[in-house]
This record gives C-alpha cells, structure tokens and sequence, in this order.
C-alpha cells in the first residue's frame, strides 16, 4: 500500500464513530465458528455440554425455618440422606446412601484409570456408578457400589452377563447434550482394546445406532421391558433416561411402559463429543423439565411409587437441595464429578488428548490422572451432600427427601414462571397454567 | 420329552416352566403358543424346544444355547440379543429379525421384514425368501444370507460383518460404506456346511458378498444439495 493510500484509509478509519458493543451478533465465537465452516464446510465438534447461562437452581432460594417452623441442629441432629430408588416393581431395589448418583460415561470417552476412579468412589460414599456406553469394564464393576448399566441403541459390548451384573438397568432414549443424535467417538480414542470391548474396528470414527434395533416404539419398550423383568427374576429396577424435551408427554409414556423410574436429562448435561449446534440449540434446561416431569407424575398419581432422577448441570448441593424441593428423589452428577477428577473443562474431550488424565486412552496422558482421584470425587459427593443437608435442616427438615415446593422461592421472574414457585418477597406466582400452578 | 401347554400362562410363569424343563429334559415341545410375546427369553443349555405355532415379538431373546424350532410365523425382533444356539422358523418373521445379535444362528424358511440383523455383532442370520429394506443396518460383525429378493439400503454403514445374496440387482440396492464382490472360495465352503446343515438347497455360486467398506469410506451425508445450472430460456 502506497504512503498515500494508507494517509486515506487513517482519514476515513478516524471519521467512523465509536460504536459501543462493536461486535454486536458477531462475537469473537461467532466469528471463529463461520471461519470453521468456511474452510470446513461442517459442524464443528467438541466435548463437555453447553456454556451458556440457561435458567437453573441458583434461580432459587431456600426458605429457612424461624417461627413458623423449626430448624434441625446442623451439627447435632441427624438428617437422612439414604435413598431407595425403584420401588414400584423391583423387588430390590437400589438403595444408596446419598441422592448423588454417578450418571454414564463410557470406557472409550474416558480411560481406564478415570472410570475405575469413579467406581471406587461410589464405593467410599455408597452410591451407584453407570457404566455408560460402550460395555461393563471389569474394573469399574469390581470397584463400584451399586452398578447402574445402561442399555443403548448401539448394543456396544452388552451382553447377558452385563445384565445380570446390573443393580439396576438404564434405558436410553437420550442423553441431555444431544438429544434425538447418536453417540459420537472419533477414532483417535478407539484403542484395540476399546475397539474389542465394542465389538469395532479400532482407530475409525464412530457413530453410534440412532436408535434401539429392538425398540422402535413406546409398544415395543413395554415388551422390552417385560423381557428384561423376565431375565432379571423381577428383582432390579429398570429406568428410562430421557433427554429433555417433550418431558410432560414423555413421562407419562415412561410411566405407562411399566419402567421403576425416569432420568431426565436437561440440556446443560455434558458428553464425550457433540456438534456444538446440538449442546446450544436441543433440549430444554434441567429446571423447567424437572417441573414438567413432577407434575406429570402427580397428574397421572404415580409420584411416591415411580423414581424421578435428574442429570444435567447438577453442581453443588444447593443444586441437590432444590431438585429434590421440586420433586427429585435423585440426582445424577457427570461433569462435575469429572471437574473433582482433575478436569479443567477445556472443552476438547472428543480430542482424546486430556491434560487431566480423564478423556483419554493414550498412555501418557492417563498418568496425569490425579493419583487421589477417587478421595477426590468421594469428598466432593460427601461435600455436596453435606450442603444439601444444611440447608434441609435450616429448612426444618430431618430426611432430604422431605424438602418440598413450600420450601423454596424463585429470585427471577423466569424461574418464577417456569416453575410455578412464588417470587421471593411474596406469595404469589404467575397466573395459572405455569410451573406446578 | 415334555410338553408345555402354556394356555392361561403369563409369559413370566411359561418362561421360568421352560427354564427349569430344558434343564433336565433333552426336549420340550410347547403348545399352544398364541403367539406370544417374549417366548423363550434367556434360555440357556443345549435342548431343543419346539414351539407348535407362531409366537410374538422378541421370541428367543437373549439366547444362549438351545435350539428354537418355532413351527409357524413370528413377529418383530426374533432372536434379539441372542448368544448362543438356534431359532429355525418354519414360516416367516416380522421385521427387525436377530437385533443385535452375537452368537447362534437363525434361520428363516420364508421371508422376513425390514432391517434383518439390525447392529447384529455375530453368529448367522439365514433368510431363504425376500427380505425388505436397510437389511444389515451397521452391523459389527456376523454373516447374513438371504436367498430371495433384497429391499433397498442393504447394509448401510455396517462396520463388520459379511452379508452373502443372491439377489441379481444387489448393486443397484447398497447403503453407504459397502461393496459387492463376488463370493470367495472359503466363504462358499462356510456357506455350503450351513445350507448343510439346514438342508438349504441352493446353489452357492450364485451368491454375492457384500462387504464394509475397508477404506476410503464415504463420508456422512447430513446435506447434499443438487444444483441445476439454469439457462436463459429455462
């Protein structure tokens, strides 16, 4: 550019005013995804859930006992936290000793290491562990409490005697951060030995079976479901994971199926590999789908026999705490258990090169896995739980599971219209129709 | 031999009846079937339980050992999950014939509906009549044959796996990722003890293989748009 022509360009760059907010629609993100798409021509893909702000728990605050009520002594008195989940027809069901459950993460997604970490954990603050996709690793189903195993479209490493390891069988319709889209594992995390583990070849990408090849339809769960009473002697729960979206309609399907329970997952859950499209723009967020599954089940008269687990953003006790007031009787923590493992949510777990040590199967990396990783998830459940039980008894109540709608208020006006939960300073919600109203 | 008439029966009860009665008794003939869902679910050992008339859905699911020999038609999903042994159908089946399968075989006299050997992992999977579409659909493994006419989409994005046809138009009817070649020496001879075994009468040599792509596998279509180049007189 001539000496000139930069003279003319200056001019013209200082009689442009300063415009605040400069980028407007077009973020830095914004920017850098179409610069993806132009030279790619495709989505872009990466791991953990959504990272924008949706409506969630911290949209509501719990009310404290004072005279109306009394509160329960936080270091003295005790507060039950022990869970029993599938009582309507299991004849054992599953009994944890915290509302905070493990939620599914493949062998494949993460290591070895990770996954048996995450087993021994449940087995220091006795709860479940879910296996995920992808088959039973011995060493998680050696090392876990209670062993949740799911049963998904693609079938990977399921067997008979995977079910008959199971506490408790977890159907899959979909996960939160993609619903309604198959499983993602990019080749460079399919070792032979995951490859053997899935039945597959090794080092190629896969995509996952969109849906089951024996389920196509909420007729054939009820079969299928029979099927799988029949070969567990009626003995363990079988839940249904849905991811949400049509919660009310899909519930009461789930309810009719003749399922022990339901996992809903929000869309703030986090996966191995998604399109960025999908964690931003499917699902509905964990706390409106809660409502809508709660109140499906008081309509249809099955909320004390049928199980309501919840996934997706779950991050504290607080979290806990508030789930349960809006009718959870469980929790299910995935993210944030891996957070506790080491993780720094870099976002690039489809790349299977984790600094942490935790969405890996290289060598080299799955040594960085924290050598406390397993005290370090136990610690941090018996720290949420210890939360969700401070707030319980500052709310007057001696078992977790006795925190009810009465007990909360909501801080926006979002939340007070999603949930039907009355404003915080009155009593009152928006107008009928809404939430729980 | 014994007999199981399981009129009145729930499925659970008939099941644990036929558990404990393979267990000592080399066969078990059951009557009355009504067709039945989940007949035949989990059943392991090495007897032969024959089924006088059509059975349900999800017959001889998670099988692991005997044989079923089902004396008419059943419906969606036979053999799901199965492992181990046999299920010969006399008749024919509804769609979604041996989901998931890993082991065994299962051998259809007549024809079967779409998707035969949906995600199957192993074992065979026999259909001596027509079949309908997406058969073998990402399949990880296994072998199918299917002696009459083939739907459309025949083994889209299987992963593993072989399925063997004689369906003359095979080209003009693949899915994604696969390839037809003509039937190898080694193969005849392993399809050839099966029809056998069977007593398949048909001739090998007019099968064809059709096999997963090893490499260069196509890309996933999510949007592929045609242009046309419109002229001005368009």
């Amino acid at each position: 550019m001539t000496e000139e022509a930069t003279k003319t360009r200056n001019r013209k760059k200082d009689k442009i005013p300063k415009v605040p907010n400069p980028d407007g629609i077009w973020t830095k993100e914004v920017r850098a995804e179409i610069n993806h798409k132009a030279v790619t021509g495709q989505h872009r893909i990466r791991g953990m859930g959504v990272n924008m702000r949706y409506p969630n728990f911290d949209d509501l605050l719990v009310l404290p006992a004072q005279l109306s009520r009394l509160s329960v002594d936080t270091y003295r008195e005790p507060c039950v936290t022990k869970t029993v989940l599938g009582t309507r027809f299991a004849k054992k069901p599953l009994e944890i000793e915290t509302p905070i459950m493990i939620s599914g993460m493949s062998y494949g997604a993460l290591g070895k290491e990770a996954k048996t970490a995450l087993a021994k954990a449940t087995q220091i603050v006795g709860t479940s562990i879910n296996n995920g996709e992808g088959g039973l690793l011995p060493e998680e189903r050696d090392n876990s409490y209670k062993q949740v195993v799911q049963i998904l479209p693609s079938r990977f490493g399921f067997s008979l005697e995977t079910i008959e390891a199971a506490d408790a069988l977890e159907i899959i319709c979909g996960i939160g951060a993609k619903p309604g889209l198959t499983g993602h594992l990019l080749g460079s995390k399919i070792t032979e030995e995951i490859a053997e583990m899935r039945q597959i070849p090794a080092g190629l990408d896969l995509y996952s079976h969109p849906r089951h090849g024996d389920i196509f339809g909420p007729d054939d769960m009820v079969l299928k479901i029979q099927e799988l009473r029949d070969i567990t002697n009626y003995e363990i729960p079988i839940f249904l994971k849905i991811a949400a979206g049509r919660v009310t309609e899909d519930v009461k399907i789930a309810v009719k199926t003749g399922a022990d329970g339901v996992v809903i997952d929000g869309c703030q859950g986090g996966t191995g590999a998604a399109p960025v499209v999908a964690l931003k723009h499917l699902g509905i967020p964990t706390l409106p789908a809660l409502v809508q599954a709660t109140k499906a089940l008081e309509d249809m008269g099955v909320k004390d026999e049928f199980s309501l687990i919840v996934s997706g953003g779950i991050k504290d006790g607080a979290d806990v705490a508030k789930a349960m007031a809006l009718g959870a009787d469980a929790v299910a923590i995935g993210t944030g258990a891996n957070i506790a493992l080491g993780c720094t949510t870099c976002h690039q777990c489809h790349e299977g090169i984790c600094g942490s040590g935790i969405c890996t199967q290289e060598p080299q990396y799955r040594e960085l896995l924290k050598c406390d990783a397993a005290e370090r998830v136990a610690n941090y459940i018996t720290a949420m739980t210890n939360e969700a039980v401070i707030l319980a008894k500052a709310a007057g109540k001696t078992r977790l599971s006795n925190l009810e709608r009465e007990d909360i208020r909501s801080i926006t006006l979002e939340a007070c219209a999603m949930t039907g939960i009355p404003l915080v300073g009155t009593n009152y919600t928006f107008t009928e129709r809404f939430g729980f109203c | 031999m014994e007999h199981l008439d399981i009129t009145g029966k729930s499925i659970g009860e008939t099941n644990r009846a036929l558990r404990n009665l393979i267990a000592d008794h080399d066969q078990v003939i059951i009557d009355n079937p009504h067709s039945s869902h989940n007949l035949g679910t989990a059943l392991k050992g090495n007897g032969k339980v024959t089924i006088n008339g059509s059975t349900g859905y999800f017959t001889g699911g998670f099988l692991a050992g005997p044989t079923l020999d089902i004396l008419g038609n059943t419906g969606w999903y036979t053999g799901d999950n199965m492992s181990a042994g046999e299920i010969i159908i006399s008749k024919n089946t509804g769609s979604n014939c041996g989901p998931s399968m890993m082991g065994g075989t299962i051998l259809v006299r007549g024809n079967s509906g779409s998707r035969v050997g949906f995600a199957m992992k192993g074992g065979n999977l026999i259909v001596c009549g027509d079949v309908g579409r997406w058969a073998g659909y990402m399949t990880l493994g296994g072998r199918i044959i299917v002696l009459g006419e083939m739907g459309p989409v025949i083994g889209e994005s299987m992963y593993r796996g072989i399925i063997h046809t004689a369906d003359p138009a095979v080209e003009k009817k693949l899915g994604n990722n696969v390839s037809v070649i003509p039937i190898s020496d080694a193969e005849k001879k392993e399809v050839s003890a099966l029809f056998e075994k069977y007593q398949i009468d048909h001739p090998v040599n007019s099968l064809k293989s059709v096999i997963p792509l090893k490499t260069g596998r196509t890309k996933y279509t999510i949007f592929n748009p045609t242009h046309k180049v419109r002229s001005k007189n368009d």
